[in-house]
Formats: structure tokens, C-alpha cells, sequence
């Protein structure tokens, strides 16, 4: 398996389906030998932490960390801790099994205002901290991905809120709520995702390219982008180059 | 017969001005809408992407390997902090355990780069507002000998490429570590030097002072992060508050200050920093151990196991993130910085509000943005 892998993950841009999906199914496989891994790799990381929360800001040194203690549950104690919480509030989410340190939640975009809400201003959880908006294109969806932190505690959570491609209308984009509402620091994230990425965040105050000129055409980090100019050997008459 | 006074309402037009990109102050190419009535700004626009290189792009097209000696240029003034960010998301994946003694050489170098990037900002923010009689040449006679040693130990003076995935890549010899403690021994009276011509220069004072304030609820609004929001009284150091590496075995307190910070604090906030990184340097000299220095063969065709990983360092401008997605290939399938300057620049319509023309730049200035860093 580890010898064919790479060469199919190695051309993300050849837009063989059939390329792409052994990588897709490889996922969970490839995550169960690092879980098991996990224990004994993860234990000086692991073991240095609880020592850490000790000499940090007396807001962090409330922070459960259990993950230290038990070696046998791969899954950290605090694990889908968010996800419960907002279940318990009548917020269909799903965790995904992508990242064993930190809890990753996937949503609907219908709901995404409602959890953020939930989150950013409940008493119980306070992750006000919102570290990026990313944009990613996997085989069949596009994603937009939020890390949000915790000024007052170690609590960290990725939320994914996932767009199918066969969902997109032909020639549009794929459009997901702006939280920029929330947090004023979402603003350029956006536009910086929307410029690259071309996911167009709807009721966003100023949905403009932000890196790259007004006038450009097409979405440089999609797998199917095609410079229009090679920029390299110019052949286009009108180019200003 | 008293004279008739007439008044007359005299209006004056608001006036959109260009600043940049090439102005001398904009730390690189950053262009500024400005809507000025009179001379105070009603309203500012930053442009951005002059410097865009695609540096998402390429971490995609290029392999693990390459894209390592790339990442230095993201933020050219602390390359190592980028590398760092990179080594750790993918360590983070792949499982890799680090040496210890790699630790310790990554935290001493990272606190060197520090240093040497508060150097130059210093040294930069003086000319900004306007201290042209060769103050600026104090830091970097400082900051080469740090170079020189960068250079002695990396190979490079600005593009080190020395923290890899794994580990480090070179030893330093013993005499090595000689210079750089004459270096740290030297260092705290040079900072005085500096405090002695700048801290309290009644011009200074009075183009610092009370000048761009940025409240907590501004700076947790843009999710600023590095000295601006500990000067502004919210203690956010990940080297304490979320601590990675071997910074928990230091010792060290997060310097903020108890009111909402000012221009004069987020100088004083990277003063006090250079000299906190001294402290840190030798504790990582005395505590060095012995030992292996890479976790990981270092190949052209190395790969990382498939994943998801993000990892935050603590950089001179605040949390630089690296969000990565592997496949398992040589190749990664996504590569996502969080730079700190593209974060904190967002603040600066906010601050700029309401100021007069002349503060611009001593605001601009003291958030310390490198644009590099921003356009990525």
C-alpha cells in the first residue's frame, strides 16, 4: 500500500478520479498504524505537557489534560467534547477521524452561524480565538476550515464545513456562510480564500480578491487552475509584461 | 457701526491619497487608500498582494524536501520560525520523534532569530519616524554578529534552512557556542545603549505616547496576536499559554503590560522581549544536551505519512500557524500559513482611524509587518 500510494497522491492535479480515490481510502488505514504509534511516539510530547500547564498563565492551568495519563484509549478523554456539546444543543455534527490531537467536526454550512454562536459565547466552552479560515479542495468537495482557540484555555477545534462538488452549479462557486459577523479578523481570511480557492462566502461585507488584482480569472490553488499567461514566456500581445 | 461678521461655512472635500507601494516606510510594498479630511484619516484601505508569490502553491507543487529551503522567504526576517512551523506540522503527522538536543538548538536559534528581527524593526521603526542620524546603524552592528554566527552554523545569514523535519541539520562546535555566549554577555549593555538614546527622548515620547491605543476587544476582534496584544494587557504567549518544544524546562514569565498598550508599549514589549531571549539563550546553552540532532533521514524523495496536522509557533510577530494536508506522497496536498503580519495588518483601518497624517507611520511601524509575510 505505501509503495503505490505516494505516486497517485504525488499528481493531485491529474484529474483521475480513479488516481485519487485509493489515497481517499487509504485515509482511515493510514491513520489506525498511527494511532497505534501514537503511545509510545507521542509520550515525551505528551508527558511534557501536564509539566506545562503548571508554570503558564493561571487562565491556562485550568485545562483538563487526561490525554498524559491513560496510554490505552487512543482517543483523548476530551475527545469530541465539541461535538457533544453541540449535540446536546440540536446541532447535527460529525467528528472525522483526521487528526488525533485535535478534534476535527464536520457541518453543514445551514447551521455554521448557529454552532459558531454556541461556541464563541457559551459560559461552558469559550473558543473566541479564531486562528484561520482555510480553504481546501479534496476529490469531491470543497472545504472551508475553521481553527478556532481559546484566549482563556487549551482547548482547540477545527471545523470543517464541507461543499459537494456535484453540489456546486455549473459555473458558479461554492458558497458557504461568511462568519465575519463573528470575528473582524474572518474578513480577509475569506477574501484570501475566495481569491485563491474560489468558495464565495455569502453575506460577506466586501467579497473581493485580496492577493491577487481584481481582473484575475480563475482560482490559483483549485487542481484544475490553468494560468491563462505563462508569465515565464510571454506570447500574449496584450499582456503588459 | 459695528462690523457685520459674516460667517462662512468653509467645506472642505475629503481627499483620497495613495501611500505606497513604494514608500520608504511600508516596510516592503504595501499601497494605502487613504481618505483624509484635512489631515486627519476618515477611512483606509489597504491593497495587498504586491509581493504575492504563490508560496501555498508551491508548497504543493514542490516535495517535502524542496519546500523546506523555500519556506524561509515566507517571512525573511525569521526564517527560522517558519521552518520551525513546517518541521513541527509534519512531525506532527508523520509521528517523528525529535532528539532533545534538536530542541534545544531549535529554541536557542529560534530566540536568536528574535532577536536579530526586533533588531531590525528597531532600527527600521527609528527611520519611520524620522530618527535619521544614524541611530538605526546601533542595532545592526548587533544584529550581523548574530548573523555571523547564523552564517557559521547554518551556512546562511538570512535563509538558514537548519530546522528540518526531524531534527536540525548541523551541530554547533564547542567554540561556537564560545561566540555566542561573549555575544550574550555583550548584548544586555548594547540594549541599554539603545534604551539610553530612544526610551525616553522627549520626541520619541511625543510621537509614541497615546498614540495608536489598541484596545483588548479590537485585538481579540482580529485575532492579533505576538507583542501587540501582550503589550495591550492580554497575556497570549504560546510559549507559555499553549507550551510546545522544551520551553515548559525554561524559565521565563510572558511580558504584558496592565493597560491597554500604545505605540510606546509595543517598543518597550519587543525591548523587553530581546532581553527575556537572552535569558532564554543561556538556559538553553547550560541545559544543552547530548546527543542525536535528526529524527528523520533527510532525502530528496522523503515522505510523510497521510494526515492532517497544524501547528502554532510563537514568532517575533505573533502566532505564525501551519495548517497541513498530506496524501503520503512527496507531496503535500495542501499547505496553509497562518502568518502573523497578514493578521495583525487587519488592524491597522482600525488604529488609523481618527489619526492624524504624521502618526501613520509611527502606527504602521510599531505592529511590525512584514509584507513578505503578509503577500505571502
Amino acid at each position: 500500500m505505501t509503495d503505490e500510494k505516494p505516486s497517485e497522491a504525488e499528481k493531485p492535479e491529474d484529474k483521475k478520479p480513479e488516481a485519487a480515490k485509493p489515497a481517499e481510502a487509504a485515509k482511515p488505514e493510514a491513520a489506525k498504524p498511527a494511532d497505534a504509534a501514537k503511545p509510545d511516539a507521542a509520550k515525551p510530547a505528551d508527558a511534557a505537557k501536564p509539566d506545562a500547564a503548571k508554570p503558564a498563565a493561571p487562565a491556562a492551568a485550568a485545562a483538563p489534560k487526561p490525554a498524559a495519563k491513560a496510554p490505552e484509549p487512543v482517543i483523548p478523554a476530551t475527545a469530541g467534547k465539541f461535538e457533544q456539546f453541540l449535540k446536546e444543543h440540536g446541532i447535527p455534527c460529525e467528528r472525522l477521524p483526521l487528526s488525533l490531537t485535535i478534534e476535527t467536526i464536520a457541518l453543514s454550512g445551514d447551521v455554521l452561524q448557529a454552532a459558531l454562536r454556541l461556541l464563541r459565547n457559551s459560559s461552558e466552552v469559550k473558543l473566541d480565538l479564531l486562528l484561520t479560515v482555510s480553504g481546501v479542495e479534496s476529490n469531491d468537495t470543497f472545504d472551508s476550515v475553521y481553527h478556532l482557540w481559546s484566549y482563556s484555555n487549551l482547548d482547540e477545534l477545527v471545523i470543517k464545513v464541507l461543499v459537494k462538488k456535484s453540489d456546486v452549479p455549473e459555473g458558479d462557486l461554492p458558497a458557504v456562510p461568511s462568519i465575519a459577523n463573528f470575528w473582524a479578523a474572518a474578513n480577509w481570511h475569506e477574501r484570501e480564500t475566495y481569491d485563491l480557492m474560489g468558495i464565495r462566502y455569502a453575506n460577506h461585507p466586501y467579497m473581493r480578491r485580496i492577493l491577487n488584482p481584481w481582473d484575475w480569472e480563475g482560482y490559483p490553488l483549485r487542481r484544475d487552475y490553468k494560468q491563462l499567461v505563462d508569465s515565464l514566456n510571454d506570447k500574449n500581445p496584450h499582456s503588459m509584461r | 457701526m459695528a462690523t457685520e461678521i459674516q460667517e462662512i461655512d468653509l467645506k472642505t472635500d475629503e481627499m483620497i491619497i495613495n501611500m505606497g507601494p513604494q514608500h520608504p516606510a511600508t516596510h516592503g510594498v504595501l499601497r494605502l487608500l487613504l481618505t483624509l479630511d484635512g489631515e486627519t484619516v476618515k477611512h483606509t484601505e489597504p491593497v495587498l498582494g504586491h509581493l504575492h508569490r504563490g508560496q501555498e502553491w508551491q508548497g504543493q507543487n514542490r516535495t517535502w524536501f524542496q519546500y523546506q529551503a523555500l519556506i524561509d522567504r515566507v517571512d525573511y526576517l525569521s526564517g527560522m520560525f517558519t521552518s520551525w512551523a513546517m518541521a513541527r506540522a509534519c512531525e506532527e503527522i508523520d509521528g517523528t520523534v525529535v532528539p532533545p538536543r534538536a530542541e534545544y538548538l531549535r529554541v536557542m536559534l529560534s530566540e536568536m532569530n528574535r532577536i536579530t528581527s526586533h533588531l531590525l524593526w528597531l532600527g527600521t521603526y527609528l527611520i519611520d519616524l524620522g530618527a535619521m542620524f544614524g541611530f538605526p546603524f546601533y542595532p545592526f552592528r548587533e544584529r550581523e554578529k548574530l548573523f555571523d554566527l547564523f552564517e557559521e552554523i547554518a551556512g546562511q545569514r538570512m535563509m538558514f534552512n537548519y530546522i528540518r523535519i526531524g531534527g536540525v541539520v548541523r551541530d554547533p562546535k564547542p567554540e561556537w557556542l564560545d561566540k555566542l555566549k561573549r555575544f550574550l554577555d555583550e548584548f544586555p549593555d548594547r540594549i541599554d545603549e539603545y534604551e539610553t538614546i530612544v526610551t525616553q527622548n522627549p520626541i520619541f515620547l511625543k510621537r509614541t505616547k497615546d498614540v495608536g491605543i489598541l484596545t483588548q476587544a479590537v485585538a481579540k476582534d482580529y485575532g492579533v496576536t505576538g507583542p501587540c496584544i501582550r503589550s495591550s494587557g492580554i497575556p497570549l504567549d504560546l510559549r507559555r499559554t499553549k507550551p510546545y518544544s522544551v520551553y515548559p524546562e525554561l524559565k521565563f514569565d510572558v511580558i504584558t503590560f496592565d493597560k491597554e498598550g500604545d505605540t510606546w508599549d509595543r517598543y518597550m514589549a519587543r525591548i523587553l522581549e530581546m532581553r527575556q531571549s537572552i535569558e532564554i539563550i543561556r538556559q538553553c546553552i547550560d541545559k544543552l544536551p547530548s546527543g542525536d540532532i535528526m529524527g528523520k533521514k533527510q532525502m530528496a524523495g522523503m515522505r510523510i505519512k497521510a494526515g492532517e496536522g497544524f501547528s502554532a509557533v510563537e514568532s517575533p510577530r505573533g502566532i505564525l500557524g501551519c495548517y497541513v494536508i498530506s496524501g503520503g506522497g512527496e507531496k503535500a496536498l495542501r499547505f496553509r500559513w497562518r502568518n502573523p503580519s497578514f493578521c495583525n495588518l487587519a488592524i491597522l483601518p482600525e488604529l488609523l482611524k481618527g489619526c492624524p497624517l504624521s502618526d501613520i507611520m509611527a502606527i504602521f511601524g510599531s505592529i511590525d509587518v512584514i509584507l513578505p509575510d503578509v503577500d505571502r
